[in-house]
């Protein structure tokens, strides 16, 4: 038994497990790049970033804003074409391809496309906006309408997964509770509230808790539409760590960063399982 | 013929095969050498490799190339230097960061027309002996463009006011949308505020200009940007973008791309952009104002009589980690490199990348107007280095576009106090060493 999974054990000890150790062996030292002295400094990169200001008071509430964010508007959208893609209707598979659409495309890509969408000179958006009398919108030059565009985007991506999920767990109820409920004269949004969503809520917590976990962790998208800016302004999580290790070349301090954000993110999902699990045992 | 003799006779024609055979295999394992070229698949990259294996055919060497995404190379290399790992025999070296590599480089000082090279723009790649570690690929240069067909030439400005007067005048007649479109967002900080920086007689530290450790140590690594020549230029653009909207307020985040997408389509009458943009702003296929640009000294503010521009280079480099036999390989193809003047002109006729050899240098003064225009414009008067030679470079340099883009994207009246508070960050991300 244990030889049948030795291969699976062995990739993760050497791509998961001791990657993590050497990073979390770097974080405890002075460890550039370009000077790779690796003197042992204890929790000196730590106390440092967890007093950073920019680390305390923008890096981490963008990165939760992003993350409630995106799953919120994902989860609500997803569940609304989960239950339009449930009917029958002429061109059904051809919408159903066409919403998956965004999911096929590497985020990088469709960061890139939105960055040209909202460009104040050439984007699509701007020149409609235009059209209708709003004038020149510098989208990408201000804090808040350049974080929008980053929770639309990655809402973008992101909803064809939480669709697809969700479209699976609704073809897979059983009727009799929907037929009860037609029987008891419920109305279309009474019989979704109070049938259809406390069936679904064993997979709406596994969809909300994957992608939490994965929305905390997004680059990609505010890599390359905002890159962080203005001004640090949108920066997350992932590009602190990032800009510590890749520009400053400082892998000490960005493998800190690193393991304070993975510990910061246990937590969070532990918090969030025992919620969802106290919320599917309700549901039973 | 004895038996002896036929013996004889067989052992010596088996020895001639023996010897060819030997010497084929000797010819064909010479031939099989091969170096392996890590760049950032820049067409002037592409170019000069392009010239390395036209001689690498002569020297019956092969040449292989490895693209490294631009985002990565400083780090990837660095990793290849630092582990002393031989995977690339010749490198893609930028005075940006020549400081932070020279103790991982082989020094270039023998290497055939290194020593006609001109000293100045080689002051990144010395390392503590004082010996360089860097052949010379190309020179960059910013270069200021300007719409021939909307402006003279005798009316081109001359200084920053007249930057704003000429360009509102072009708007308020309704031949361009922008006056002036130029990066400015982290890394394109050289195209708007740095060129304007230096050419208001002002610097990110003290002393003005000044490029080594000792000069910033001796001064105590002391930021100047809430000093009135910074504070000028930041108002500056905080007025051309904000106020007489010269330029497109969303120029904060702008990087090359949007800044040529603009004046490629003829809505900018001027640019600041690396010279071998030349090239792509001419060409038909990709700009409307082909055949309609011109090259020009940058505008200057109030602190200063006449422009000042950089001339920096890139180069290629060798690390110390490849084998011997493969560092003098290295070093001859890059010599034939650097002193092949058919093949630099024929780099600068394909990519409009100012070539590094002297004497490819003397006969385009001869028969290029273009270059002579280029000449004209920025390798004629005075000089300051693009980069800052010290290890933090990177981090200094995205600190400042934090403090400077924070600047300009609040209140006009709030400038003065964000730069005073940028002092300290800048101070402390020099001295993090």
């Amino acid at each position: 038994m244990l030889l049948l999974i030795a291969p699976a054990a062995a990739v993760l000890v050497l791509f998961q497990v001791v990657p993590i150790v050497i990073g979390a062996n770097a974080s405890f030292r002075d460890w550039q790049l370009y000077n790779p002295k690796e003197t042992w400094i204890g929790f000196q990169h730590y106390a440092s970033i967890l007093s950073d200001p920019v680390f305390l008071w923008v890096v981490l509430p963008n990165t939760f804003l992003l993350m409630f964010a995106t799953v919120a508007i994902s989860l609500v959208l997803g569940m609304a074409l989960a239950h339009l893609l449930n009917w029958s209707f002429p061109g059904h598979r051809l919408v159903q391809t066409v919403i998956l659409l965004p999911q096929m495309i590497a985020p990088v890509i469709a960061a890139t496309s939105m960055r040209w969408t909202f460009n104040d000179q050439f984007g699509v958006v701007a020149a409609f906006l235009r059209q209708v009398g709003f004038g020149q919108m510098s989208w990408l030059a201000e804090r808040w309408p350049s974080f929008l565009i980053v929770i639309f985007t990655d809402a973008w991506i992101w909803t064809p997964w939480f669709a697809l999920i969700l479209l699976a767990a609704l073809k897979s109820l059983p009727r009799e509770p929907f037929e009860a409920a037609q029987i008891d004269a419920a109305g279309r949004w009474r019989t979704f509230t109070h049938v259809t969503l406390p069936m679904l809520r064993p997979v709406i917590g596994v969809c909300v808790l994957i992608r939490s976990i994965d929305a905390f962790r997004t680059f990609d998208q505010v890599w390359v539409i905002t890159g962080g800016g203005p001004a640090r302004s949108t920066e997350v999580f992932s590009i602190y760590a990032y800009v510590e290790t890749f520009l400053n070349l400082d892998f000490g301090r960005g493998s800190a960063a690193a393991i304070i954000g993975a510990l910061i993110i246990l937590v969070v999902a532990w918090l969030m399982y025992r919620t969802i699990d106290r919320l599917t045992n309700i549901s039973r | 013929m004895t038996t002896g003799r036929r013996i004889g006779g067989y052992a010596l024609v088996g020895a001639w095969a023996a010897t060819l055979a030997f010497g084929a295999f000797a010819t064909r394992a010479n031939a099989a050498e091969t170096l392996n070229v890590c760049h950032g698949g820049h067409p002037i990259m592409e170019a000069s490799i392009k010239i390395l294996e036209k001689w690498a055919k002569k020297f019956d060497v092969n040449v292989t190339s490895t693209t490294i995404a631009y985002a990565i190379f400083v780090p990837k290399i660095t990793q290849i230097l630092t582990t002393n790992s031989p995977q690339c025999d010749i490198v893609w070296h930028n005075d940006d960061w020549g400081q932070l590599w020279k103790q991982y480089l082989v020094t270039t000082d023998d290497v055939p027309g290194v020593a006609d090279f001109p000293k100045p723009p080689l002051d990144a790649f010395w390392n503590d002996d004082h010996k360089l570690t860097v052949v010379p690929m190309v020179h960059t240069v910013g270069t200021f463009f300007y719409r021939t067909d909307l402006v003279p030439e005798n009316e081109v400005p001359k200084t920053l006011d007249e930057l704003v007067q000429v360009s509102e005048k072009l708007q308020k007649a309704g031949k361009v949308k922008w006056g002036y479109v130029g990066g400015m967002a982290m890394n394109n900080t050289w195209f708007s505020l740095w060129w304007s920086m230096w050419n208001n007689q002002c610097d990110i530290l003290k002393p003005i200009y000044a490029r080594t450790v000792k000069e910033w140590a001796a001064d105590n690594w002391t930021p100047i940007i809430d000093q009135p020549c910074h504070q000028e230029i930041v108002e500056y653009w905080w007025d051309a973008l904000h106020k007489n909207k010269i330029s497109p307020e969303a120029m904060t985040t702008y990087g090359r791309n949007e800044a040529n997408a603009i004046f490629e389509a003829g809505d900018a009458a001027f640019t600041v952009a690396d010279s071998t943009f030349y090239g792509e702003f001419s060409d038909k296929n990709k700009s409307l104002v082909a055949g309609k640009v011109g090259m020009a000294k940058f505008p200057y503010g109030p602190r200063r009589q006449q422009p000042i521009s950089w001339d920096d280079i890139w180069g290629w480099a060798v690390p110390k980690a490849v084998s011997p036999e493969h560092q003098k390989l290295a070093k001859q193809l890059l010599g034939a490199m650097l002193t092949d003047t058919d093949g630099q002109i024929g780099m600068w006729d394909a990519t409009g990348g100012p070539p590094p050899s002297v004497k490819a240098f003397e006969v385009l003064q001869q028969k290029d107007q273009v270059f002579r225009n280029l000449q004209k414009a920025v390798f004629e008067g005075e000089h300051v280095h693009s980069a800052y030679y010290f290890t933090n470079w990177p981090q200094l340099h995205k600190a400042y576009s934090d403090v400077a883009i924070k600047a300009l994207t609040g209140s006009r009246e709030a400038i003065p106090q964000v730069l005073k508070d940028g002092v300290k960050t800048l101070h402390d991300v020099a001295i993090a060493q």
